[in-house]
């Protein structure tokens, strides 16, 4: 990938929790279990991503961004007020890994947030195109809303890729 | 939980003390000197995590702790994975740094984990008579944040703020630096507080 796009100081990163809104590079870093999730409107290039640690809130509402049933109404309605149509919308994510294998036997929390990402998605209707979750490694996610929405991922041993 | 100075000092004699133990085994594991750090307490919001533990490659052994406290929290045997080869070379008899790591680098490393933890932890029982046994362990080698934020994911109790008590034990002539890293459940922390607090009435 010799003309890979690459973060830079302008890349705003993406916390535990945390989401943005935008068409500036966002990039989320080390995602084990969690899922960087974006959402991509290509007419207006405006794209929102978050760093999703849990599947349910259970009623919590101070940090919308660290639950999978929170994040996904609030980042549909962010992009909306953004100018972004909500019709076009798509999704893509990465993460859920099971890190610990021993651990994962009992509480696969990476599987649950996929599977609750994908049912919330497709109850609001948007498709997701596409998907690099599982297995037992971290990802590094960065999106570039202004360049066709376009997404890599960083593996721990070097490797990269598209999605 | 918000910790006051005097719980800070405690536990970080704790630390000290578990930490202690855990470095005289290591250095009879690699037959040199082993240093310690003072044991660091940080309260880091889960947004922040990333700024302490990022994308740098290491391996992590990983230990639930349970015992009195069923699901107490968890404790990393955390290794950057420069060290982990120079680690294992040493133990094994080896020189090549540009190699791949293999099973035996994996078993090797799940055994000095075991044996630190459970050095660390045993220390820790004997000042306070507070039982904290380690399950077995899990190893992973990959980005820092991805393992470390697998763990705060799966803690019992919802937390946006995690605390982290960090030990780094370093040996020079080998060039290898560990950490021994706790994330205690509030109420193995308040636990251990409660129990610090009475020790150092007695005193």
């Amino acid at each position: 990938m010799a003309d890979a796009l690459r973060p830079d100081e302008q890349t705003s990163m993406i916390g535990i929790g945390e989401y943005r809104v935008g068409s500036f590079p966002m990039m989320t870093i080390g995602l084990g279990s969690c899922i960087g999730l974006t959402l991509y409107d290509e007419s207006s290039k405006i794209g929102a991503m978050v760093h999703i640690m849990l599947p349910d809130s259970a009623g919590r509402k101070d940090r919308p961004g660290k639950y999978a049933d929170t994040a996904i109404p609030l980042l549909i309605k962010e992009l909306g007020i953004k100018g972004a149509k909500t019709k076009s919308l798509i999704a893509k994510m990465a993460g859920g890994a099971c890190m610990f294998e021993y651990f994962g036997t009992n509480l696969n929390i990476g599987e649950r947030n996929a599977e609750r990402v994908r049912a919330i998605l497709k109850a609001e209707g948007i498709p997701l195109k596409k998907e690099d979750v599982g297995g037992k490694v971290g990802r590094s996610v960065t999106f570039f809303p202004a360049n066709a929405g376009k997404i890599t991922i960083r593996r721990a041993d070097g490797t990269t890729g598209e999605l | 939980m918000k910790l006051s100075t005097v719980q800070a000092d405690a536990i970080q004699e704790l630390g000290n003390i578990g930490a202690a133990h855990a470095a005289t085994t290591l250095s009879q594991m690699l037959g040199s000197a082993v240093e310690m750090s003072v044991p660091a307490i940080k309260a880091i919001d889960i947004s922040e995590l990333g700024s302490y533990m990022g994308e740098e490659a290491a391996a992590m052994v990983a230990f639930e702790l349970q015992g009195e406290i069923p699901h107490g929290g968890y404790i990393v045997f955390y290794i950057s994975r420069e060290s982990a080869i120079r680690l294992t070379n040493t133990m094994l008899g080896l020189t090549d740094m540009n190699r791949t790591m293999n099973e035996m680098d994996e078993s090797a490393l799940l055994e000095v984990g075991n044996i630190m933890v459970s050095a660390f932890l045993d220390a820790t029982a004997e000042l306070l008579g507070f039982i904290m046994l380690p399950s077995p362990p899990a190893l992973t080698i990959d980005m820092a944040h991805a393992a470390m934020s697998s763990l705060v994911a799966q803690m019992g109790e919802e937390i946006d703020e995690v605390l982290l008590f960090s030990t780094e034990l370093v040996c020079e002539e080998h060039k290898i630096d560990s950490d021994i890293i706790m994330m205690p459940e509030n109420t193995t922390l308040a636990r251990i507080v409660e129990l610090m607090e009475n020790m150092m009435k007695g005193i």
